[in-house]
Order: structure tokens, then sequence, then C-alpha cells
């Protein structure tokens, strides 16, 4: 295992690169944070810096999720070429997708769904690449779980964290691939009009952004449900309900969306 | 030779330095030098013989921003300023690249975080520094400690 050596001369092992990457997330968040205190300017009625800092949250969560279901792995799996790669395919992603993100917003831009000029429609084609990268990745993760028989997991685990990265693979690409290829996430919302804190969804006509937020989570949302299982002692079997509510869920909000209903009125 | 011919002498050493040092190997201590000590060293010289030869002729000062912005009339001093720039965000990046080998933050994220050494310098300290500390905070803090206990 690779090992540092402090300034004192004390070896500690290396940080896992998820490790770093979570925590690389989350000093991007706090950019964010302090971009947020000196600038009011406004992109399609959101705050320049919202949806930077929305991602990087995102990343933040996503990257010390997968940290904590890699340290649940056999050294066999968690050092293996497969998910050495994978972390390096998705830290690229990532890193690209961020940067632009960064600086676009800063020049008042917008960067997905941006097709102004030929620069801009690539680099949204190449982010959209990225996000299917970073969805992927998490699908190698659960099989990985789901595959690793000496995983250090109970079998309600186990299920928890492979099915919900494997929904978070399919609805992701349900419904941030509709939502590309309608070339928004919202419906036609009158300028200024109602959005939900925090998130920015809009309040009025529907938006496709909350059936992409629950489809992201299934990975958090099921190997939670895993462990309050083991902890109150449900069957394993009753993973599946769970799996399947949850796609339902998040099918429901997104058909609502279609429909032209926002998540809760305002 | 005028402000904007020393501006154009300086670009070329500083790409270089900073490409060594994001793309570089860091095996060999000589290429360390490179952006770590020599390219830093030479621009510092450069900007201590443009501030002692022009500073004082521009009535301004640091006391005020109406001061700071009165040195910066004169070209030389503005050239001083860029300069400055230069030679502490180079030498910035090399220790903040040297303190992320030694957290064992790997190159791939280390390329964004130095760019933004280069191109906006505290930025890129407030990542490289943030990230270091999260990662451990404890090993980051130990090296503020001058006098380590024995």
């Amino acid at each position: 295992m690779a090992v540092i050596v402090s300034q004192e001369g004390v070896e500690a092992p290396a940080p896992r690169p998820l490790a770093v990457l979570a925590a690389f997330s989350a000093m991007l968040l706090a950019l964010t944070l302090a971009w947020a205190a000196f600038d009011n300017r406004l992109l399609s009625g959101s705050p320049v810096w919202a949806k930077p800092m929305k991602f990087a949250l995102s990343f933040t969560v996503l990257f010390a999720t997968l940290a904590w279901f890699e340290r649940r792995l056999s050294p066999g799996w968690r050092d293996g070429l497969i998910l050495r790669g994978t972390v390096v395919v998705m830290a690229m992603a990532m890193l690209v997708e961020m940067g632009y993100m960064i600086v676009m917003a800063a020049q008042q831009q917008g960067s997905h769904f941006n097709l102004s000029t030929p620069f801009t429609t690539i680099m949204y084609r190449i982010m959209g690449a990225g996000a299917v990268l970073l969805t992927a990745g998490v699908a190698i993760f659960g099989i990985a779980v789901l595959r690793d028989g000496e995983a250090d997991v109970t079998p309600t685990l186990r299920l928890g964290i492979g099915w919900g990265c494997l929904l978070t693979f399919v609805l992701t690409l349900a419904t941030a691939g509709y939502m590309s290829s309608q070339g928004t996430h919202v419906g036609v919302a009158a300028a200024g009009s109602a959005v939900l804190p925090l998130t920015g969804w809009s309040a009025t006509v529907g938006d496709i952004r909350p059936a992409h937020f629950l489809a992201l989570h299934a990975m958090q949302a099921l190997p939670l449900a895993g462990l309050w299982f083991d902890r109150v002692g449900v069957a394993k079997s009753r993973m599946a309900w769970v799996a399947m509510l949850y796609a339902v869920l998040t099918m429901a909000v997104f058909a609502q969306a279609l429909a032209g209903l926002p998540l809760l009125p305002l | 030779m005028s402000p904007q011919e020393l501006f154009d002498l300086t670009g070329a050493p500083v790409l270089l330095g900073w490409i060594i040092l994001i793309a570089g190997p860091r095996r060999f201590a000589v290429l360390n030098a490179i952006p770590q000590f020599i390219i830093p060293f030479a621009l510092s010289l450069l900007y201590a013989a443009l501030v002692l030869s022009h500073f004082s002729q521009t009535g301004g000062g640091y006391g005020s921003l109406a001061a700071v912005r009165q040195l910066f009339t004169s070209e030389w001093v503005l050239l001083a300023g860029w300069v400055h720039y230069l030679a502490f965000d180079l030498f910035v990046g090399s220790v903040l690249a040297a303190r992320m080998d030694r957290a064992g933050i790997g190159r791939l994220v280390q390329a964004p975080v130095l760019a933004s050494t280069f191109l906006f310098g505290p930025v890129g300290l407030v990542l490289a520094l943030g990230t270091e500390t999260l990662l451990s905070g404890r090993s980051a803090m130990a090296t503020l400690k001058l006098h380590p206990r024995r």
C-alpha cells in the first residue's frame, strides 16, 4: 500500500483517491460559498454561483458515498484495475465538468443547454459524455459490491448498495437523458416566477430536476434502507420492494413534471 | 529596454516553469529546481531592481487604495507588480505541489489546482490547503509548528 511521510517522518497510509476527490469537491463547495457573498448577478433567474455550488455539493456526497462503499470491498476488488480505472475516469469527468461550469458561471453564461456558439455546443456534449461516464462509474461500483463475495456487507446491505447504484444509473440516464433531449430542465415559466427554496426548482411549471435528484440519490437511499432493515430485522427479500417503490416514486415525479405540474406549487 | 519589452521577456520562462510543475516528472532534483528556485529567484531579483529604481518616483504608497493606484500609474511599477505575481505564484505553486505530493494527492487533481494557482493564485491556494487539511487535519496543522516538540 502506498504510504505518505509527514514532515516529522511519520508514515501513514496514502489517502484513497476517492477521499481526495471528496475533499477536493468539498473545497470547491467552500469556494462557491465565498463567491456567493459577493456576486448578485443572475443567470436564468438564479444566482450565477448556485449551479456550481449545487454540483460541488453533489460531487462531495457522490465521492464520499463511493469511498464508503469502497471501504467495504475486499482488497482484490478495491485495488483492482477495474475500480482504479473507474475512479480515474470519474475524476477526469468531474474536473472537466466543474472547471467548465465555474468558468462559464463567472462570465454569467450557461454551461448545460448552452448552444450559442460551436464551442459551447461541443462543451455541452463533452459534459453530457462526462455525466454518462460518472453514472456508469456508479453502476460499476454497484456491480463490484454485488459480485465481491468477500465484501464486508450483510446480504441486505449488499442488495441496497448494488441495486441503489444500478437504479441511479438507469433512472439518471432516463431523466437526465430526456432533459438533455428537450434542451431544458423546465417548462415555460414566466421570468421571475416562484421557485422552491434552496433547490431553485420551479414552483409554477413542470421541472424535471426533482426526478433527476431522486434518480441520482437512489445510491444513498437504498443502502440506508438496507442499514435500517438490518437494524430492525426486516427480511432481505423486502429490498426488492424498496427498489421498486423508489423507481416508481421517481417515475411518478418525472411524470408529474412532464404533465407540466411543479413538485410543490407555491 | 521598455516595460513592454521586459514584460514580453518574462512570459516564456514563467510558462516553462508552470508546464514543468503541472505536467513534468517530480523525480529529478534539477528539473524541480526550475520552478521551485531558479525562475522565482530570477524574477524576484528583477522585481527588487524595478522597485528600488522606480517606487519612490510615483508618490504612491501602501496606506490607501488611492495611494496604491498612484503607485501603479507608473508603467515600471505596474510591471514590477506583475513580476511580483509571476514570481510568488510560481513559488507558491511549487510549495503547494510539494505539500500535495506529501499529502498523497494525485497528479490528476493537482493539475487543476496548480492551473488555478497559475491563473488566479489564491484560488489554487484555497483548493490545495483546504483539500490537504480535509484529508488529514493533523498533518496539515503540524507543518505550522515551527519548533517541533522533542
